[in-house]
């Protein structure tokens, strides 16, 4: 069945949307990179690509959103050269998207963006913690879990902040309407 | 910050500070005698062990080399450390000198593990993980 000119409008839109954020994300991820952080937790990291795909959950529905974890994780994969652990990053991401679209959903009016935001990175770290227990069969990895805990709620406290002001102001251009919540 | 959040963040706050202030205590305890005690790192590449290490005061650098790529560990102080690699995301080289038993140094991307065990019939098997 054809799709009726406002609605093949829409599916553009969205696609368009879509590539944007991915290659915001994988800009912020190459950026975030390149910022010298001299601690000694082992797996944290500021996560500001994490930044695009709440802002994406917030004005798309889960499924795209998915496509934009996937495409950009592939993605870095592809620049940083860490498809070894392509799968680690992926079991990561898609806990953390998992447990953000649950929330975006169901617990909209217990939490704000930040309180969503600091959901997703943990259960990053935890998908990721779990994923090299995995591989290397032993849980002592999870000895640093506690630490990526507290560096978890700050980074995330700082991209939910982020998205706090993105969301807003990308909602004032024309093309982000028709997808405006009330 | 809406009430749901203020939960969340004080929630995971308790769970972290309840696994770490234990072990704080507990390390200051162990720390006045530890140097007394030998404690050994396995390094095992891919599951299988590829070296078991001294930890002593002397410096000693280990190198690994597979077909993933080249991890350089140095030994000194009663620790270790990775000292270089060559994997993708350097995250094995944010581990730091670690020295005390039951501590980690990972790096995914080239499958290698070490783990510091106390040394052998000192009754010290690996700490319980909960």
């Amino acid at each position: 069945m054809p799709l009726s000119d406002e609605e093949t409008s829409l599916v553009l839109k969205k696609t368009v949307m879509i590539a944007i954020f991915a290659a915001v994300a994988v800009v912020l991820s190459i950026a975030e990179s390149m910022i010298p952080v001299n601690i000694q937790i082992p797996g944290a990291k500021l996560g500001l690509a994490n930044i695009m795909i709440l802002t994406c959950l917030y004005f798309l529905r889960a499924r795209d959103a998915l496509t934009l974890v996937v495409l950009k994780t592939i993605l870095t994969a592809f620049i940083f050269g860490t498809f070894s652990s392509l799968l680690f990053s992926l079991f990561g991401s898609l806990l953390s998207f998992a447990v953000m679209a649950v929330l975006m959903k169901l617990g909209r009016r217990q939490f704000s963006l930040i309180g969503i935001s600091i959901a997703g990175g943990i259960a990053h770290n935890i998908g990721q913690l779990a994923a090299a227990s995995i591989v290397f069969s032993t849980l002592n990895i999870f000895y640093y879990l506690p630490a990526l805990l507290i560096s978890g709620i700050a980074t995330g406290i700082l991209v939910g902040i982020a998205v706090k002001y993105l969301a807003p102001a990308l909602s004032r251009l024309t093309l982000f309407n028709v997808f405006q919540k009330s | 910050m809406k009430r749901g959040d203020l939960l969340l963040v004080s929630g995971i706050l308790a769970a972290a500070l309840l696994v770490m202030v234990p072990r704080w205590v507990q390390g200051g305890q162990i720390s006045e005698k530890n140097h007394n005690i030998s404690k050994t790192a396995v390094i095992k590449v891919e599951g299988e062990v590829y070296r078991t290490v001294k930890l002593t005061k002397e410096e000693q650098t280990i190198e690994i080399r597979t077909d993933r790529g080249y991890n350089l560990l140095k030994v000194h102080d009663y620790g270790i450390e990775m000292a270089d690699a060559d994997c993708p995301d350097k995250v094995c080289l944010t581990f730091g000198f670690r020295s005390r038993q039951g501590d980690t140094i990972v790096c995914l991307p080239h499958r290698v593990i070490v783990e510091i065990e106390g040394a052998s019939g000192e009754g010290g098997g690996a700490d319980a993980v909960i």
